[in-house]
Parts: C-alpha cells; structure tokens; sequence
C-alpha cells in the first residue's frame, strides 16, 4: 500500500523528481566515469610508458571524489529541500487523512530509495559507455596509442561510486526524515506560498546595493593587479590579499543582491520599455525572486570562477611544459653531482649518525670538480642480483661534455658576490613575481668559466664566444620575468664588480637556448654568470654543480641506450681523490623519459583540471536549474492569469526565457570577469617558466563546460514551458 | 479587429450623481440592436465514457450592447462553465458562441488568444491579480501586452482608476490591498481595453457585504458611463439584483430569466428571491 503510495507519487511529483534524478545520475555517470581511470590508463597504454602511472592517478581521483561527493552531496540535500519544501503541504494531508508520521516517513523514505535506484541504474548504465569512450580521449591526452581495447567494468570504480551514492542517500534520507518529522496540520492552514517572498525591497535601496557591490568589485580587481598575487606568504602582503578577497566576495554577494532592483529601475528609467508587452512582468518576477536566489547566484558566480580559473591555470601550465620541453632537453640524457660545501661536510663529519662515527665515512667539500664520465663507472647495475656490474656509460655515449659550475660565494666569505637582487637594483627593476623570497640576499648565481661554456657550445654546435679579460655574460633558461632582468643588465652595460675584478657583458642579451645543462620540462638554470678562466681562479670559489650532457653514440633517442639507463642501478658515493665523499648525484634524465613524464604530466593536470571543473559546473547549472523550475511552478497562477488575459503562450514563454537568460548568464558574467582579471595576474606567476598559452585543449574544455552548462539551461527552459503549458491549461474555476 | 465604437474611457463624460437605488436602465433600448453575444444551443460534457458530467445542457440566450445581465444558480448547476464556455477559456462540447458576430468555437488558438485581449474582460472570486506587480501594472497589463505605447497605457490607467475610485492604491501591491480594492482594480483592468463584454465570475463571492456594495456600484458604473456589457454570474441575489436582466440555471439548463424592467433594485431584489424561493431553496443559501 505504502509501496504503490509511493511510486505514486515519485510519477505525480515527477517534474520535481526529474531535475533530482537527472543531477544524481549526472554525478553517478561522472564518478564512475572518472574513477574507472587506472583501467583507462592501462588501456590506453599509458602504464606501458609511465608504470604505476595508473595507480597515481586512481589514487588522486578516488580522493578527489570523496570531495566532491561531498559537493555532489550538497547540491543533492539542496535539489531535495526544494522538493520537500513544496511538499509539506501534502504531507501534512496525510496526517489529516490519519497516517501515522512513522507511515508517512516510510512512504517518504521509498520514494527517495526508487529515485536514487534509478539513478544508479541509468548512472552506472551511462558510465559504462562514457568510461569506454573515455578511453579515447584519455589516450589523446597522455599522447599515446590504444594497446587493446577491449570492453571493460571496474569494480572498484563501481565500489566507489555505489559507496558516495549510499553516503549521499543516507544524508537526503535524514534531511527528508526531518521535513516529515516537522510536517504538521498547521502547514495546511498556511497553505500555498507565502507572500513574504514576493514583498519586493525598496528599489532604490536594491539599487544603491548594486552600486556598492560593483563598487566593491572594481576596488578589488584594481587592489589585485596593483598588488599581484602573494607568492612569498609575507603577513602584510597575505593580510592584503585576504582583505581584497573578502572584498571581492562582499562585493560579488551585493552585486547580485541588488541586481534585480538594478534592473527594475533601470528599466522604469526607459518608460517607452517597461510599459510594454511582458517586460514590466518579466522584470518584476526576476524582483521577486531575488530574496530567494541572490546569494546562491553570488555562489555561483564565485564557484564557476574558481573552476574557469584553476581549470585555465592547470592547462596552461601543461602547454607551458609542452612548448619548453623542446628547448628544456637539447640532448639524449643528462646527469649532475652536487657538491657539498664546507659547512655541510662539517656538520656531517660531527654528526655520528650520518657520518657512521669512528671508522665511518668521511665527507668533504671538494677542492676541484670530479670527473663525471669516470665517477658514474662508480655506480652498480642490477646491484645485489647475480648478474650485478658497474655502470658503464662510456659505452653509450658518443659526444659529451662536462660543465662545472662554482658557487658564487668564495671559500671563506659568507655572502656571494652577486644575486639576482643585485641586478635587479642595478637595473632599477622590482624582483619578478614569484621570486621574492625572504633569502633572495643570500642566493648567489652559479659561475662557470670562460673556457668551459665554450667547450658546451661547441658540443651543442653552437658558435663560441669571445670572451675579453674584462668580459662576462648571463645564463638563464627561465621564463620571460626572470629574462628580462639578465636581458636589461646585459643591454644597459651593467658593470658587474667580482672581488676587484671590474667585467663588462659581451652579449645584450641572453641566449636562453645555449643555457641548458639538463634536460628538463621546465626551465632549471635561474641565472649563471660566464666569467674569464683568469677571473674565476683567482676569485677562489667552491666547486658548486657538475653537469654532464650526453649525446649517444647510438643515435639520438636510441632505444637501447634509454635501455641501459632505465636499468636499475644503485648510485654510488661521490668522492675525491683521497676518498671522502665530496658530493651526491643529482637529477639525471634522458630525452625520451622527459617527454614522456611531459605527456603524462600534461595528461593529468588536464584530467584534474576536467575532472573538478565539471563537476563543478554541472553543480552550479544543477542548482540553478532546480531554483528556476520551482520559481516558474511557483508562478503558474500569474502565467495563467496571463494567458486569461489574452497573452499569447509565446509571448508568455519569451518573458520565462528572459527571465531565465538574466538568470543563467549573469553568474557566467560575473565569474568570467572575476577569472580574468585573477588570471591575468597568475599569467605573471607561469610565464617565470615560460609564457601563458591558451592552448586547444583550454577552449576545447571551455567548449565542453559551455555544452554542459547550456545543456542545463536549455533543459530548464524547456521544463519551464512545460510547466506553464500546464498552469495555463488548468481550468480557473471549479 | 477589434475596433468598435464604444468610447474611450479617457475621454468619457463626467460622473453623473446618480442613486444607484433608483437608478432603473431600460435594457429594451438596446434590443433593436444586434446581439453583442449570442449563445447558441451550446453544450458541454466533461469526462470520458463510465465517467460523464454534463454541466450545460443546450443554453441558448443573447446579450444586448450596455446589457448588465445575471446568472444564477446553485452551487454546481454549471454557471462557471458556462462563463468560462462563452469567455472561451474552455471548449464547449457543441453549439455556438458568436461574438459581435463572430463565432469564437470556430477560432483557432492563436485567434482566440488575441480576440479574448481585444474584446473580452475578466474578473474572477479571487481577484486573480499577478502579485508580483503593483495595481498600476495589474491595470497596464491587458494594454501593454496589446502594445499599446506607454504614454497612453498610463493616461488610461489613471482615467480608469479615477472613476473606480482606486486612484490611492495604484502603487501598492495586492497583497497591501483589502479584498474590496484588489476586486475593484480587477475590474479596472478588465475596464481598461474597453472589451465587447466584461465577465465576472461570483466577483463578490470573497468581499464581505460593505466592499460587496462597493464593487456592484463600480460595476454600474462602468456599465452606465462606459456602456460596458457586463456578464456576471452569481449566486447571491442581493449581486443579482444590481442586474438588468438574471437568468436562472438549474443542472446546464436555463431555467428562466428574470427582467428588471422599470422596477427599482429593492423590488427587483424581491422578485428575485421569490424566484430563488421557488426553485426549490437551493439558492436560498446564498443570501
Ligand atoms: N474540469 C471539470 N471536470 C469534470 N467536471 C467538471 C469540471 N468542472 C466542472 N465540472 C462539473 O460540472 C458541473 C458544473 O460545475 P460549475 O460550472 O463549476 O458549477 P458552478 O455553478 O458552481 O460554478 C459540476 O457538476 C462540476 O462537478
Ligand atoms: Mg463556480
């Protein structure tokens, strides 16, 4: 009896129901979808590249689905409140008509079990397909080719989504249980809306409202892009940062508070306008709902900035490591040794839980570089297996060179004798975003010799330079900010004073091609500085870094030879002639991994930055979608009285869309021009490592958004007619 | 369409002091006239096979220009659908409705929609104003949606409100507004257009007996000083009897009509009830 009472009216509520279901199954779809990755990535032959590539990212995304189950959640509890609430009316009647409220309760607690049964079957029905198609677009997005499709199912993907989906009932359960549990009588005496909710404000206050929140608004974009973002977490510059966004969101919230009465009197303003057809209707309804609606349109707004912005940020941060990547690895593979200094051999030496105390190990700082060729005989293949053997490069390599890089801070003295806020004073220039660290004082260049930098041209078969006794030049493969200080220093002459040595620039300016000395995704040499082989020894400085750059003898990206490095190895101390450890070995790389982690970085930023940035703005449309449908059905008298009054059903409908349009557009408006200006701000904080690109995949993701969003709109505007098609067709009388 | 000659309210003659008591309208100067409505052997059913209502039964009647006529009848006996079969909200099963000449059964929806703007007013038990808007724009609303411009939409509105006497409340919303003046601004706005026919349904049905008065007198009013033709269906004899003519309905059938003649309200008033008496005392509730 409860049973069918139920299913009766989950068919009778059913446009209510539907938006509910639709979003529920969306979220089961999406989830399922997503969280089928790790199989995906196997498929689509990512894990061939990347080992445990898959687990990874599984990893994150099973994460990042509980968060945003947690929104998925929210929104859900939300949609049904609005069900709920435009159903106390009913049940109380059942209380009338003598059910128990235990009754009523079960009744109620079917329907959403019949709603989210459906949502699961249709979800999970859709993501199966979704996450088969997926495969594709995951094999697109790592750059790889599809092994062997096959169909699949993931069960802990299904595990997963079944797990949130439960979570997510229970909630909506114990929310819908309280609505019964305070449903009374009463509710039936104060029947139908309250009219408190179409009481408009003063105009003129909404008016004054929206002006101060646009006020706020413009306050604080101007604060941002004078202050920029607070990347060194400085108090004052992160107190600032914190006031403009409280600005931002206060601003945002009044904006949208006061937007209808904005636009009423706006409108009013143009008499010719307002007093025809359904305009002054279609605006005094956009009013009325405004007390409402406002702050969850100020949500809105912010949430879709958030995603614009973080889903921009992400992919452009892939495409910056896309377009760098080619610069960043001009050889077949790289490797360094960083040297100790003589502070950190010391500490160590004291220190008997590292150095091993008596008969233990002995570190150094080296007086001279090693010889990485030679040292890295030092390392062992397959190390404790039978077939163990030392490390032999030397046959693989055909060219190489060695560079050997000092510290700026001579042994002895403890600052160093130039940093790159020494040259930004000395052109006059602010520090560029992002390096304005508290120790930036004590971070000294790297130096290497004239002679040396030489020998890396010629390997590279790049034209050497003429280096006078009196002449220095800079390195640097960083972005644009950081270029632009070394470009005005070597342009403007800037005289740079080494311990007495006065030296002059022989280029104007750098060449950020010829300043590579590992392969690298991104820029890693933030600032060298060529000096005279004469100069250098004089100046007395520390063995700092040596790189060693390798073409094999093979062929450039041999197979073979990527081979024999990826082969596990055990990586030896650095050590001196006298046997101390002087150093450790540092980053090594070859081309063909770099692209690769370049491919699966790209892959997974996009993913990520897909992933929550549609879900996301499936919530917002989700929301604003059930808000309209309510708002129309709430206002099925006032289109009926309308049509009685011989308005034609389009006329009607064209005053429900623009209702509609004001409604979907403005919280996009808002949360693209908040993006905008925030990005244009984190464009300086990526273009340190190379320049913004909108890339292909951002519009192609904005497209994907735009459909998804407009889908819902488009949704709700058809729903709506229906609605109204129904409140006219209601006979008045009877 | 649409165009008669009916006078604009904005240039309508001054308010003649006229007891409404005594004020006795000959509706036969009108009878040479050509019907302004005419209903013909009309009939509706409602339902589907094993569930069948026939709520009017072969109604026949006319309407004169500047008529004030009545319906009656019990609850039930079909008077709202009547109403609503010759507004054309709803479809009659059969027969004919002709308006000015036109027969509106015949009239596809879009043509329907349009005559029902240009030549029909409404006014229903609850007043059916949009509550989003203020009287002012409940007023406006029949003229701007037939686009009329904005300058004489307002010049009309305060026109129409003058005579109502509703001028105070033109920029309150109807939820500031008694009973009485949402009524009477309903009215207003089936004035405003200046339509063929204004229908009420039990337009007094909600207002207690002072704003009941109220509202009636502003019905002869727009009846006397705009020659408005006015259907009202009722159920309450002392409304009837404001009327020039009642017709009485009993299960969908006109049972018999009722003339006021020269006769002043209170006789009328009388005869009605003798009327109501004799149908059986099923109207006799609605005093
Ligand atoms: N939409 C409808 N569907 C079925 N029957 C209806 C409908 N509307 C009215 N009726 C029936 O038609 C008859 C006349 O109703 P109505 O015209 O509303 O009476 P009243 O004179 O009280 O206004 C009643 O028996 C009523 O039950
Ligand atoms: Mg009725």
């Amino acid at each position: 009896m409860l049973f069918k009472l139920a299913w009766g009216n989950v068919r009778r509520a059913g446009r209510d129901y539907l938006v509910y279901l639709l979003t529920l199954t969306l979220a089961v779809t999406v989830f399922y979808a997503f969280n089928t990755i790790s199989v995906q990535v196997d498929i689509a032959g990512v894990g061939a590249q990347n080992p445990g590539m898959g687990e990874t990212l599984g990893g994150i995304i099973s994460g990042l689905t509980v968060f945003l189950a947690f929104v998925m959640g929210f929104l859900m509890v939300y949609a049904n409140n609005f069900i709920m609430k435009r159903r106390k009316k009913e049940f109380g009647l059942y209380q009338v008509l003598g059910m128990s409220r235990g009754q009523v309760a079960r009744v109620m607690t079917l329907e959403t079990v019949f709603v989210s049964l459906a949502a699961l079957v249709l979800g999970v029905a859709l993501g199966l397909v979704l996450s088969q198609l997926m495969v594709f677009f995951t094999a697109s997005l790592f750059k790889t080719q599809i092994s062997n499709f096959r169909f699949f199912i993931s069960p802990s993907a299904l595990f997963m989504t079944v797990g949130c989906l439960v979570a997510i009932f229970l909630v909506t359960l114990v929310f819908n249980l309280r609505v019964v549990a305070r449903a009374r009588v009463i509710d039936l005496m104060s029947a139908g809306r309250q009219n408190e909710t179409i009481k408009a404000r003063n105009p003129w206050v909404s008016a004054a409202i929206f002006v101060l929140g646009l006020a706020a608004i413009i306050v604080a974009y101007v604060r941002l892009l004078h202050d920029g973002l607070p990347y060194d977490g400085q108090p004052e510059a992160m107190q600032a940062f914190l006031i403009t966004t409280l600005i931002v969101v206060v601003g945002t919230i009044l904006f949208f508070f006061g937007l209808s009465g904005f636009l009423l009197k706006a409108l009013q303003g143009a008499r010719g306008l307002y007093w025809r057809g359904l305009n002054m209707v279609t605006i005094r309804q956009l009013a009325a709902k405004v007390n409402t609606v406002s702050f969850s349109m100020a949500i809105i707004a912010m949430i879709l900035f958030l995603a614009i912005t973080s889903v921009t940020t992400g992919m452009s941060l892939a495409s910056v490591m896309n377009s760098t990547v080619e610069r960043g690895t001009p050889v077949d593979y790289t490797t360094s040794v960083m040297y100790y200094s003589q502070a950190i051999a010391d500490e160590w030496n004291a220190d008997p839980t590292i150095s091993g105390g008596e008969g233990g190990v002995t570190f150094a700082a080296p007086t001279e570089p090693v010889d990485l060729m030679a040292m890295s005989a030092n390392q062992t293949l397959n190390a404790d297996t039978p077939d163990a053997q030392p490390f032999d490069l030397a046959s693989i390599a055909g060219s190489y060179v060695q560079v050997d890089a000092y510290d700026s801070t001579p042994r002895g003295a403890s600052k160093p004798l130039v940093t790159l806020k020494d040259l930004c004073d000395a052109v006059d220039m602010p520090l560029p975003a992002g390096t304005e660290s508290s120790d930036v004082d004590s971070l000294g260049l790297q130096v290497i010799s004239a002679s040396n930098y030489n020998d890396y041209l010629a390997f590279r078969g790049m034209e050497t330079l003429d280096m006078p006794a009196d002449g220095y030049t800079l390195l640097s493969d960083m972005g644009e900010t950081v270029n632009r200080v070394y470009d005005a220093v070597l342009k403007q002459g800037v005289e740079l004073d080494l311990g007495g040595f006065k030296l002059h620039p022989v280029q104007d300016h750098v060449n950020a091609d010829a300043s590579v000395f590992v392969n690298s995704m991104m820029g890693m040499n933030s600032g060298t500085l060529v000096v005279p082989d004469a100069v250098l020894a004089a100046l007395d400085l520390p063995p700092y870094t040596s790189y060693l750059l390798v073409n094999y003898a093979a062929g450039a990206n041999d197979p073979e030879s990527d081979a024999y490095i990826a082969a596990p190895r055990r990586y030896n101390d650095v050590i001196d002639a006298a046997g101390n450890i002087v150093g450790g070995w540092g980053a090594e790389a070859t081309r063909s991994t770099t692209y690769e982690s370049v491919n699966s970085m790209n892959g997974l930023i996009s993913y990520l930055a897909i992933y929550i940035g549609f879900v996301l703005v499936v919530a917002c449309a989700a929301i604003l979608t059930i808000q309209q449908l309510s708002g129309v059905s709430d206002a099925g008298k006032n289109y009926r009285i309308l049509s009685e009054l011989g308005t034609s059903t389009r006329q009607i409908s064209h005053s429900v869309l623009s209702q509609q349009t004001i409604f979907f557009i403005f919280p996009v408006v808002v949360g693209i021009a908040h993006s905008v200006v925030a990005l244009s701000v984190i464009v300086d904080l990526i273009e340190l490592f190379g320049g913004l690109t909108i890339a292909g995949m951002v519009s192609f993701t904005a497209l994907i958004f735009l459909i998804s969003y407009g889908g819902y709109f488009c949704v709700t505007y058809l729903m709506s007619k229906g609605i109204v098609r129904d409140a006219i067709r209601a006979r008045h009388a009877a | 369409m649409g165009k008669h000659s009916a006078p604009n309210p904005q240039v309508a003659a001054p308010v003649a002091p006229t007891a409404p008591a005594t004020f006795a309208h000959a509706g036969g100067a009108a009878a040479a006239q050509q019907p302004v409505l005419d209903v013909r052997h009309i009939e509706k059913v409602y339902g589907s096979r094993n569930n069948v209502t026939r709520a009017l039964a072969d109604v026949s009647f006319t309407v004169m220009r500047g008529e004030f006529v009545g319906i009656m009848g019990a609850s039930g006996s079909g008077k709202s659908t009547l109403l609503n079969c010759v507004s054309t909200i709803d479809a009659v099963t059969s027969g004919n409705v002709l308006v000015n000449g036109a027969d509106v059964t015949a009239m596809k929806s879009a043509k329907l929609t349009r005559f029902r703007r240009e030549q029909l007013g409404f006014i229903f038990q609850d007043s059916n104003l949009l509550d989003t808007l203020t009287a002012r724009e409940n007023i406006a609303l029949p003229l701007t949606i037939s686009r009329v411009p904005a300058r004489e939409v307002l010049m009309r509105v305060e026109a129409v409100a003058q005579r109502l006497s509703i001028k105070e409340v033109l920029d309150k919303y109807p939820y500031q507004m008694s009973g009485g003046q949402q009524q009477r601004v309903a009215a207003a706005r089936a004035l405003v257009t200046d339509p063929a026919i204004i229908m009420a349904d039990e337009p007094t049905g909600a207002l207690d007996s002072k704003n009941a008065r109220l509202l009636l007198e502003c019905f002869e009013t727009m009846n006397r000083d705009y020659q408005a033709t006015v259907l009202m269906v009722t159920h309450d004899s002392f409304a009837a009897s404001y009327t020039h003519r009642v017709l009485f309905i009993r299960d969908g059938r006109i049972f018999t009509e009722l003339r006021r003649g020269t006769s002043t309200r209170q006789e009328f008033f009388e005869r009605i009830m003798e009327v109501v008496a004799m149908m059986g005392g099923e109207g006799s509730d609605a005093l």
